[in-house]
């Protein structure tokens, strides 16, 4: 499958407010834990071998679990597929946390999930759709509908 | 670099919404001709394959950082193009069938972007708590909102920001005191993103699961709403009766502030001019 891989590398060259060294350990078995400077931007985790300027892989979250694994690990699960388990290993319990904050929160859907929440609750405070004043009140990705788990046709 | 694929294709075709699908004409590269092909797009992802049954897709586009624009129109088809910013970088031509397609395409993939989305839900979030402080007291009890990694939010959205800045245009830098508005007039197509204040979040050590919503704390009693805290102290300085005589003073002045940057934008994100 063909993608925009430049574009893509110059995405994973942003500034991101979640960047750091992390032991990481792919899913399959005899995987070991590696070192790796593991960036989130938007809804990608890019991972870099140690100072290569570009990234061995990226990961979209979405669609994925995020669990804490122990008090300085956290995993990825993809496909819900044990053999999709990504592992993280960090330095602090803190970062860890913020880790797992930060990726379940970088998810489009779940950023979706809000948008229309605030819309629907703005709409019933204030009698007023805010999408409106922008004028994308009819694209199908703010629509309230979108929020629940409806397959395509539905909608 | 490894993309995954797998990944990309389950959330093609797992049960959330797709925002837009459609044949469009694809042009290949380095020649002038048209392919027609089935294009689905879901969140910041553009897929494409050659027809809707397939199951085979033949290739994505991460939409980031590009900026989407009509074209004069090709062969009697209605063109678009998608200019990724940066050198190097590719455009992709594409083409409608009629001016309706065209329209709509164009307009769902300048809203597409995941730094859109962001500024949209921050705008909105900023909105949201604005309208429940006016509903009065008996309003904010009935939605808890929660402490807690709420503010990471910001954190998240200065993270977009930056990575969309290199790639958009911005108006200047001074955009700190006009708090939501400031990006409630740059959520009029085209987006431009503005600033906003890195806050760290209190800790916090509950086990999450992703796509179980919602994550920070009790549900509301209705819906599946995840509950995402924003402090209003953050970027709101000034307290207004009516939101909308306020936007409307804030949109007078970022026109006016447009005007006086026009010469040093390269050009509009969509450009409605036949060239």
């Amino acid at each position: 499958m063909r993608f925009n891989e430049k574009e893509l590398i110059s995405l994973s060259r942003q500034p991101s407010e979640r960047a750091a060294e992390l032991g990481m350990r792919g899913p399959k078995k005899g995987d070991v834990v590696k070192r790796r400077l593991v960036k989130l931007v938007v809804n990608f985790l890019f991972y870099f071998r140690t100072d290569e300027e570009e990234p061995q892989g990226a990961l979209l979250l979405e669609q994925c679990r995020v669990e804490r694994e122990d008090s300085l690990a956290f995993s990825i699960t993809f496909l819900d597929e044990a053999e999709r388990k990504y592992l993280f290993e960090c330095d602090s319990q803190e970062q860890c946390q913020e880790w797992i904050d930060s990726i379940i929160k970088a998810s489009y859907e779940f950023m979706r999930k809000n948008l229309i929440f605030y819309r629907t609750e703005i709409h019933r405070l204030t009698g007023k759709d805010p999408l409106e004043q922008y004028g994308i009140e009819d694209e199908t990705r703010f629509q309230v509908t979108s929020g629940l788990q409806l397959m395509p046709k539905d909608i | 670099m490894k993309i995954h694929e797998k990944i990309l294709t389950h959330y093609l075709s797992c049960t959330s919404p797709i925002d837009k699908e459609g044949y469009l004409y694809k042009k290949k590269e380095r020649t002038s001709s048209y392919q027609r092909r089935w294009f689905v797009l879901k969140a910041n992802l553009l897929f494409y394959q050659e027809r809707p049954a397939d199951r085979h897709l033949l290739g994505v586009i991460v939409l980031e950082g590009c900026a989407v624009q009509r074209c004069e129109s090709e062969g009697g088809l209605f063109a678009f193009s998608m200019v990724f910013r940066g050198s190097g970088l590719k455009t992709y031509g594409l083409a409608a069938e009629d001016q309706l397609g065209q329209e709509s395409w164009v307009k769902a993939l300048l809203t597409a972007s995941h730094c859109y989305l962001s500024l949209l839900v921050r705008d909105l979030g900023k909105q949201y708590e604005e309208a429940k402080r006016q509903a009065g007291p008996a309003e904010s009890h009935q939605r808890t909102t929660v402490t807690g990694p709420g503010s990471m939010c910001l954190t998240q959205s200065m993270t977009y920001l930056n990575s969309c800045s290199s790639s958009f245009l911005m108006p200047g830098p001074e955009r700190r005191e006009g708090g939501s508005h400031s990006a409630s007039n740059l959520l009029q197509a085209p987006p431009i993103p503005s600033k906003v204040i890195n806050k760290r979040s209190p800790k916090h050590w509950p086990k999450r699961n992703a796509h179980v919503t919602p994550i920070n704390g009790p549900a509301p009693p209705y819906g599946e709403w995840p509950q995402v805290d924003f402090d209003p102290l953050e970027d709101f300085t000034k307290l207004h009766d009516y939101y909308g005589e306020e936007v409307k003073q804030l949109r007078a002045d970022w026109l006016m502030r447009r005007q006086e940057e026009e010469e040093h934008l390269e050009e509009d994100l969509i450009d409605l001019s036949e060239h």
